[in-house]
């Protein structure tokens, strides 16, 4: 195929604008994370050498901040809510799609459904029912972990059952029959062939799953009260309204709060990437 | 996660003809009941507590109030003659416009652009997608400092170009823009990754026959391309759609309390503010009731307006 | 009438500290009250061995303590050494859920309440935000704890702990009170050839000022009216009226109190249609107009006592360490008395003991925690700790010991020296006329000062919720 130089160039052009609107902007929170608050309101372009460095917006983030264990607390949190989302999803789909009865199409819609609900137009009641449990606002680090990894994993449970049913319909029913007649009991087939053959499906659920429950505020702040038991987004919500106009130690918090995240993206974007579209797309 | 990408891809249940394994009741009870119970627990449950609550009168966050309403449905009629509703409505339906045009649209041309480059297409998957992975509270705090009158980056950048001026990118002009932009750019990548996926599917033979018979590249774009796309497009949309629903957090961190005048909330945020700072925790439940009465109705429309063709 | 006796004495009490603070600085005269504080010194070392003693009992015991005494809270790093200094006495321990308050601060503590999940020990409001747990009897009222424990807050001057607007019991012991006056920097005034505010500064001067500084291109204001109008619509409504009766709340928009709020609120639209307010004034956070006011952009800040420790801080180049303090920089700022009108004098000014120490009835009647909670309380308001606390500001102690004046610096001093001017303290209305009955007022400043919504109405929206809530 011939192609028209200029064209093409035009083509990078546009293709490498937009990739600047999503790169330049983290370039500029990560540069001015090391310059002085009132150098940001300055010089905010220049790049932070010599003069304009300081590491000081750091120093000040770990002392004021207790971010190694927001960052425990995050990755335990959201550790959980990626397993039970994973166990809870997989078995429901898994019987959604294969097996037959009466209340199935009820069943479905009621999943369908529950999409609809954002975490805000529940939290009145779910918050009433888990003080009512005595689970949040306690001394004991578990409870309250689990105070926000129950909602959480409801949140998340509906859009991967999703994501898994349509991966189980791709599987051919052949080979369940054949282990069947093998003798294999039906929690077998689910373990020895649903859950090896859906890795790449169960890896995106998982995915996602872990990346909403680390990134969503909304159930931290109402959950996590306690310095001791803030996720890291609460802290990095806490800072605003405690450091409103310090915005260096804010650029600061943000990149440290993005880094990881950033770091795990670029490790596992193949999985991301591919696995998220399957879920979405078929074919 | 309140943002954009938790819709429902639309799955049909077609008949697939179940083998005879799986008939036992037990089974299906054992695997669905932990699932539906914290379905039941925290979404089904909680969604008629509020519509009783919606009746009480409830002044503070963790009980039932005292008392009914009165006149019982003073929260109703206060949700059809409150401006601040209409307001919240009429930015969500904004949300909506800017998503299917802005995310979707700009996704789709970009989409477009990688299809006809050989060399950099996973290095532009790779960048476009990453504002998804990255919290909106990050982002928010993010896009302030972008934002920040006195001086953010822009403001800045527009005094390099000697505006001396600054410009109130959060006052009442530009609010609503300042407030829709950065969601629309954060999720652009998301819709863009499905779309080229759908176009990597597209076989290229298609495309070879199209220009042995003089198809200009642009033509090939529009009778090939995109029709070929429709289903991948209209998933998009239904996703973009409900996902527009439910947009919180990014707005939330930039305009608190709907600054200015009350002009930036969202359906969402404004039951927030009901409930948190106003306290009128049962108009707030009254509120949540209607983002999901909102929520089944478009996607009901939505769904059948982008239904996806049988036919490919 | 009970009002003024409290401000009154109140008065006594600040004025004695400033001018004990004065004296010895300048003078040998406050040799005495040095002499004299010092036995008292020992007294709080009295009350936490006997408490101890109570403790030794029922081995170490966690208690929940939540209190406003976080973030950029002037107190908050003192409020750590004393927790620590009483953990360290007694080898308990305390779980802390202090916050920076705010709406959303208070909106949890009653929802905390309400579910049984309230703190042992919680420091907060008295005013009426206090009613929903009060009437609940969720808290021990000072009188009971007293029954059981004479020495209970018995440093205090009684007629200075207020009581629950609920019911007239008293129950928080206070700690440090707050003034509410208008900060002022004097850089901006000299660039835009403005003379220093003084007690005699009336309305039309301040906007005749106003008018100057913004013609020499500076916002004359610092607000953000869409954030937080507090102090503005406090003052406002006060200048309608005299300290005796601006605790007076409205039952129509068109009563006499009615009238003056809506008054009062036109004087802030006023403001704002002649530009005094900075341009994105309701679009702003309370920070970004803050931080203008002291890079030196915009002139007047009115705010409360809790201020001074974010002024001092932003002249520090460590906002955490006062050894990097740029004297400087601090010198152009200064603070004065909000602009009078009509029949309230200039020195009249908002203030009080707003806040205190509750326990709560859970940890009263957990046998465990009685002694704990209340040794705890003793500790935190002994003559000891709660002069640290209160430095420019009142206490409600029953002797006022000597305040060291080279320990402050120099914005402290000029607070220190503004209060010896006051005429009269009044509590806030807003304390009173609290929560929802607010939303209209507070969070519709924007729309009032615009004009979508007429100040009247918002009065009468706000009273009609005020009424609601009283049924």
């Amino acid at each position: 195929m011939k192609r028209n130089k200029t064209g093409l160039a035009l083509l990078y052009m546009i293709l490498t604008a937009w990739a600047l609107t999503t790169i330049y902007p983290l370039f500029w929170v990560l540069e001015n994370s090391f310059k002085a608050k009132d150098k940001i309101l300055q010089q905010s372009f220049a790049l932070p050498v010599g003069e304009l460095f300081t590491l000081a917006n750091y120093k000040r983030a770990f002392e004021r901040l207790d971010i190694v264990h927001a960052y425990i607390n995050s990755i335990f949190i959201s550790t959980c809510v990626t397993i039970g989302v994973m166990i809870l999803a997989g078995l429901a789909s898994f019987a959604l799609v294969r097996f037959d009865f009466r209340l199935k199409k009820f069943c479905h819609t009621m999943v369908i459904a529950a999409m609809m609900f954002p975490v805000f137009s529940t939290i009145i009641p779910v918050y009433t029912m888990e003080t009512s449990w005595h689970i949040t606002n306690t001394s004991s680090w578990g409870l309250n972990m689990l105070s926000v990894i129950l909602p959480q994993v409801a949140g998340n449970i509906s859009f991967a059952i999703i994501v898994l049913m349509g991966y189980v319909q791709s599987l051919p029913l052949e080979l369940e029959e054949a282990a069947h007649l093998e003798g294999c009991s039906i929690p077998q087939i689910f373990v020895r062939i649903i859950v090896p053959l859906g890795k790449p499906s169960f890896v995106t659920v998982a995915i996602f799953s872990f990346l909403w429950s680390y990134n969503d505020l909304f159930t931290q702040m109402f959950f996590l009260r306690r310095p001791e038991m803030q996720a890291i987004t609460r802290l990095l919500n806490e800072l605003t309204s405690k450091e409103g106009t310090n915005y260096g130690l804010m650029a600061s918090a943000v990149t440290l709060v993005i880094i990881p995240v950033i770091v795990v993206y670029i490790f596992l974007q193949k999985y991301i990437i591919k696995g998220m579209t399957a879920g979405a797309v078929k074919g | 996660m309140t943002d954009g990408a938790d819709a429902p891809p639309v799955i049909i249940l077609k008949g697939v003809t179940m083998s005879n394994i799986y008939k036992s009741r037990k089974y299906v009870i054992l695997f669905l009941a932990p699932a539906f119970l914290f379905l039941i627990v925290y979404l089904y449950y909680p969604f008629f507590v509020n519509i009783y609550g919606s009746f009480r009168q409830i002044k503070n966050l963790g009980s039932y109030g005292t008392r009914w309403n009165d006149p019982l449905l003073e929260n109703y009629i206060k949700l059809f003659t409150d401006p601040v509703v209409f307001t919240s409505l009429k930015n969500t339906f904004f949300m909506i416009i800017a998503t299917i045009f802005g995310q979707v649209g700009i996704a789709l041309v970009l989409s477009l652009l990688v299809d006809n480059i050989e060399r950099g297409t996973q290095f532009f998957r790779t960048v476009y997608f990453f504002p998804i992975v990255i919290s909106a509270t990050a982002l928010g705090l993010l896009f302030n400092l972008i934002f920040l009158y006195d001086k953010g980056m822009l403001n800045q950048f527009l005094e390099l170009f000697g505006k001396a001026d600054l410009t109130d990118w959060k006052g009442e002009k530009l609010a609503i823009f300042t407030m829709v932009l950065p969601v629309v750019w954060q999720y652009v990548g998301f819709y863009f990754v499905i779309l080229e996926t759908g176009l990597n599917n597209i076989s290229q033979e298609l495309y070879e026959s199209a220009a042995i018979d003089g198809a200009t590249r642009l033509q090939r774009v529009f009778y090939i391309s995109i029709p070929l796309l429709r289903n991948v497009i209209c998933t998009c949309m239904t996703l973009g759609v409900t996902g527009a629903l439910k947009v919180f957090d990014l707005p939330w961190t930039m305009f608190p309390k709907g600054m200015p005048l009350k002009e930036t909330f969202l359906t969402g945020t404004y039951m927030y503010y009901q409930t948190m700072e106003a306290k009128n925790v049962d108009y707030g439940s009254t509120l949540a009731i209607l983002i999901v009465v909102l929520g089944v109705i478009i996607s009901k429309v939505t769904r059948s307006v982008f239904r996806e063709s049988e036919d490919i | 009438m009970k009002m003024k006796k409290l401000t009154a004495v109140l008065l006594t009490a600040m004025m004695t500290i400033s001018m004990a603070g004065c004296g010895s600085a300048s003078q040998g005269t406050s040799q005495e009250s040095t002499a004299d504080s010092a036995p008292k010194q020992e007294q709080p070392a009295e009350t936490a061995s006997a408490t101890e003693t109570a403790e030794q009992a029922s081995g170490p015991v966690e208690l929940t303590v939540t209190t406003t005494f976080a973030g950029e809270d002037s107190n908050a790093q003192n409020y750590k050494n004393a927790v620590a200094d009483w953990e360290a006495a007694t080898g308990n321990t305390v779980s802390d859920t202090s916050a920076t308050s705010d709406e959303t601060f208070k909106t949890r503590i009653i929802t905390d309440f309400e579910t049984g999940s309230e703190p042992d020990v919680l420091f907060f409001f008295n005013g009426a935000d206090a009613n929903d747990f009060v009437n609940a009897g969720k808290v021990v009222s000072i009188d009971e704890i007293r029954s059981e424990f004479p020495d209970y807050a018995s440093n205090m001057n009684d007629d200075l702990i207020a009581a629950s607007p609920a019911d007239g019991v008293k129950y928080a012991v206070p700690v440090n009170g707050y003034w509410e006056a208008m900060f002022v920097n004097t850089e901006v005034l000299d660039a835009a050839g403005v003379a220093m505010p003084g007690a005699d500064y009336t309305w039309d001067q301040f906007l005749e000022d106003c008018q100057k500084i913004k013609d020499a291109g500076y916002a004359p204001i610092a607000a953000a009216l869409g954030n937080i109008p507090h102090y503005w619509w406090e003052f406002a409504i006060f200048n309608q009226q005299t300290p005796d009766n601006h605790l007076d709340i409205p039952t129509s928009a068109d009563d006499a109190t009615g009238s003056q709020w809506v008054a009062g609120l036109e004087d802030i639209k006023d403001l704002y249609e002649r530009g005094y307010f900075p341009d994105n004034t309701l679009s702003a956070t309370d920070d970004e107009t803050f931080a203008m006011f002291t890079d030196g952009k915009a002139a007047f800040l009115l705010d409360g006592s809790w201020k001074v420790g974010g002024i001092v801080g932003s002249c520090q180049s460590d906002p955490d360490d006062p050894a990097t303090l740029d004297a400087d920089k601090l010198s152009h700022f200064d603070v004065t008395y909000f602009p009078g009108k009509g029949n309230r004098r200039t020195t009249d000014m908002i203030g009080g003991l707003s806040m205190g120490y509750y326990i709560t009835t859970k940890a009263w009647e957990d046998p465990d925690k009685k002694a704990a909670a209340v040794s705890f309380v003793s500790h935190m308001t002994s003559d000891e700790v709660v002069p640290l606390f209160a430095q420019h500001t009142a206490s409600a102690l029953k002797n006022a010991p000597v305040v060291d004046e080279s320990r402050f610096n120099a914005l402290q001093v000029k607070a220190m020296s503004m209060m010896s001017g006051v005429t009269s303290l009044t509590g806030a209305v807003q304390d009173l006329f609290n929560g929802d009955c607010r939303v209209s007022t507070f969070d519709g400043m924007p729309d009032i000062v615009v004009g979508n919504v007429s100040a009247a109405d918002a009065v009468q929206e706000g009273i009609d919720v005020y009424e609601d809530t009283l049924e």
